[in-house]
């Protein structure tokens, strides 16, 4: 069974479309098990192209998935395809990927340029050719200032920016990233989701994991929830989204006023409990997030109230898998 | 698109190649432990070689054999010299003083290495005759021909040196010698060459081939896929369009990259150490060079085999260097087997045994009459005053052997190195599938 790919948006327009028949990634019933503990569960999914965000907890089997894709593992059932071969079989597909593995560790004694050069000349690349190439996806992850430097004196976001050149050097049609966003510093991290969005609009099929919502919610709407090894959800985030709102949720808001503010919210009507934790903050619950959303800004505006900061705090991914395990399905 | 790029990895193997040696190079460099390692080795050789320097440079004992050097009359005059102008060594009564013109007594040290090997012969099967009795006790002396011919060859005063080789394939050496022929040998001029070619064997067989060539991949080669396994860094690697198998023998290529010139540097320093040191009538001795060189040749070999087979029990267990001790202590005990048992069939299960027998062929080849020199020592001094063998023979002919299974030499070299290469093939054939079959998280 391959899913179904309607809802998934920008995902399947023709411009990017590969001329090559196999899918990117293809897993039919995949499982991966250590004895009796299942790492993943009949995993089914097809990918080919725009940008999929991978979201789990930590342990819900984002980096096995990626390493039964990369061959590190071989899958204990079911089938996996990598543009139609069999990667712990073959290695040939990897021509046309790049991944980025989660592992912290680099060679500290390299230089971000030779780090890129030196794996680039693994793709058939001249050392001339490797060279070139090194100083393009460099620039392009915005490396080329500190190039020359030993990555022993990188910081984190340098490292796995220096990580994604590695990855990208031989110009890969998929790209895998596992957890590519850790431990980064914001600029780092605005760097590394601008590199994913352009990679998504040259047309790449990008693979990226994460368990920070707002982090995928920034790069991409597609995406797919594992979940103790299992595919929970795989569609498009605002679709999710929109039917988590109905579920009882709280808009936490700081204001200068939070009485005055009470008085002005209780009168609309998907509000259906109003709450003060604090002196300065006022908490809202209600069953439909967007409406409360589409009303308040009106709201805060006409009664000229001041407000330092709105938020959603079961707007995360673990209030999303408490939903969806809780029997709402996706 | 980039869909024209073909879905196959045989293809770039020299920039694949490259690409993995030199990483792998510049990470040996980086690493204290390599240099630690490459340290150990130059110091424990250095220390070889420096117990080599001060037993070359030290006066090996002269003795006289034939006990012609006393005076056993007392009447002053060397029983040699009395021996040699026909006075009674044993009446003091008789000697050339009383000659007219009176022969004044020579030097005691005349008669001590008065007699040497005149031995213009080379190891062959066979009988050969040799010698020359240079200072004219079987000569001169009034024996009747009969006596002066005692191994009944119908010369008088000569050497019959025989080989032979028994219904077992041994060859056995015999020797029967005229009373008084080449009796009084200079010990010091056989020492000096027997020792210095049994240092030369020794060194090249225990110091490079056995030490170096486990020493240094013990160490050197575990770690070259397992360290990256460990580290997470294999990911990079792997994530390319590469065979296992081929990042396994790339990685045991830029091993050697390192391993190999640093055996070739001590084995050249050895060779110039030797030649500068060694007993030479020119100021180098030229004449080992050929043995050098099948030195380095068996340590690269080993090393070789060596690396193949830790790099493949690093993929295969965690803390493959364990597994690499009995390996090692194997080896050991062949290396010593084959000193003295060079035939032994068990020697064929060891890499060191094929390793050892390039050294043996070389020395065959280089040094023809090895063979006859070692019986000389063995034999010593013939039959004079005192019996001893010269030193330098059993140490000599501990450390040669022959190659065994009854080749010739030029035969025993080219089978030991294609059943070493075809070790380390096997070798990197499984070690590539065992850590094809490797999971890596």
């Amino acid at each position: 069974m391959i899913p179904d790919f309607d809802q998934q948006g920008k995902a399947q327009t023709k411009e990017w479309a590969p001329e090559v028949s196999a899918p990117a990634i293809l897993l039919e019933n995949v499982s991966k098990s250590y004895g009796r503990i299942f790492a993943l569960s009949n995993i089914t999914l097809a990918l080919n192209g725009g940008v999929t965000g991978v979201l789990g907890m930590n342990g819900a089997g984002k980096s096995t998935l990626f390493n039964i894709l990369m061959g590190k593992l071989k899958v204990s059932q079911g089938s996996v395809k990598l543009f139609g071969t069999n990667p712990w079989k073959n290695t040939a597909p990897y021509a046309r990927v790049g991944f980025v593995p989660e592992h912290e560790k680099l060679y500290d004694w390299m230089t971000g340029h030779g780090f890129v050069s030196t794996f680039a000349r693994l793709n058939g690349l001249t050392r001339d050719e490797a060279k070139i190439e090194a100083d393009r996806v460099l620039n392009f992850v915005g490396l080329t200032d500190v190039a020359h430097k030993k990555m022993g004196q990188y910081s984190k976001g340098m490292r796995q920016r220096a990580k994604i050149a590695h990855a990208l050097v031989n110009d890969p049609e998929l790209i895998i990233l596992d957890e590519p966003l850790q431990g980064c510093d914001p600029l780092a991290r605005t760097t590394i989701m601008n590199v994913i969005r352009e990679l998504g609009r040259m047309g790449r099929t990008v693979l990226v994991s994460s368990h920070i919502l707002q982090e995928i919610e920034r790069i991409t709407e597609q995406i797919v929830i594992l979940h103790q090894g299992r595919l929970l959800a795989l569609g498009n985030l605002h679709a999710i989204r929109e039917r988590l709102d109905q579920i009882p949720h709280r808009i936490s808001i700081q204001a200068e006023n939070p009485k005055a503010l009470a008085k002005n919210v209780i009168d609309i009507d998907e509000v259906f409990g109003i709450s003060f934790p604090d002196g300065k903050n006022l908490s809202i619950q209600t069953h439909n997030l967007g409406a409360i959303h589409s009303q308040l800004p009106r709201i805060i505006v006409e009664n000229d109230h001041k407000i330092t900061s709105i938020d959603n705090p079961d707007d995360d991914l673990a209030s999303i898998l408490g939903y969806l395990t809780s029997g709402g399905g996706a | 698109m980039m869909a024209t790029k073909p879905d196959t990895i045989y293809r770039a193997f020299d920039r694949k190649a490259s690409a993995i040696v030199e990483f792998t190079l510049r990470q040996y460099r980086t690493r204290t432990s390599t240099w630690v390692v490459l340290g150990v080795g130059f110091t424990a050789l250095a220390l070889i070689f420096l117990i080599y320097i001060d037993v070359m440079s030290s006066e090996f004992d002269s003795y006289d054999n034939d006990g012609d050097s006393l005076d056993y009359d007392n009447d002053g005059y060397p029983s040699g010299q009395e021996i040699r102008l026909g006075t009674d060594p044993w009446d003091s009564e008789s000697h050339p003083g009383l000659f007219d013109p009176p022969v004044e007594p020579d030097p005691v040290s005349m008669y001590i290495n008065e007699d040497g090997f005149d031995w213009d012969i080379t190891s062959k099967l066979g009988k050969q005759t040799a010698g020359y009795d240079d200072d004219g006790d079987c000569l001169n002396s009034d024996k009747t021909a009969s006596q002066k011919d005692t191994n009944d060859n119908g010369v008088p005063c000569d050497i019959v040196v025989e080989f032979y080789r028994t219904s077992d394939g041994q060859i056995y050496s015999e020797i029967d010698a005229d009373f008084g022929v080449d009796e009084d040998p200079d010990e010091d001029a056989y020492s000096r060459e027997a020792i210095h070619l049994a240092f030369v064997l020794s060194i090249g067989k225990l110091g490079f081939v056995l030490l170096l060539g486990i020493f240094l991949p013990l160490f050197m080669a575990t770690g070259l896929i397992r360290d990256e396994m460990t580290s997470g860094t294999m990911h990079y690697m792997l994530a390319k369009p590469i065979a296992r198998s081929e990042v396994f023998l790339y990685r045991t290529l830029g091993y050697l990259g390192i391993v190999w010139p640093y055996v070739i540097a001590l084995g050249i320093l050895g060779a110039l150490i030797s030649g500068f040191v060694g007993p030479s009538e020119s100021f180098f001795r030229f004449a080992d060079l050929g043995v050098w060189l099948a030195i380095i040749f068996a340590t690269m070999m080993a090393t070789l085999v060596y690396g193949m087979l830790f790099n493949a029990l690093g993929v295969f267990w965690k803390y493959g260097i364990i597994l690499a001790i009995p390996f090692a202590a194997w080896e050991l005990g062949m290396a010593l087997l084959s000193m003295g048992v060079p035939d032994a069939t068990i020697l064929r299960f060891s890499v060191v045994g094929w390793a050892l027998m390039i050294v043996d062929a070389a020395a065959m080849m280089v040094w023809p009459n090895l063979d006859l020199f070692i019986v000389m020592g063995w034999w010593g001094g013939g039959e004079g005053g005192v019996f001893k063998s010269l030193d330098g023979a059993a140490p000599l002919d501990f450390f040669s052997s022959k190659p065994g299974m009854g080749l010739s030499a030029f035969s025993a070299t080219i089978v030991a190195t294609l059943v070493l290469l075809f070790q380390a093939a096997i070798l990197w054939f499984i070690g590539g599938a065992l850590f094809k079959g490797k999971e890596i998280q």
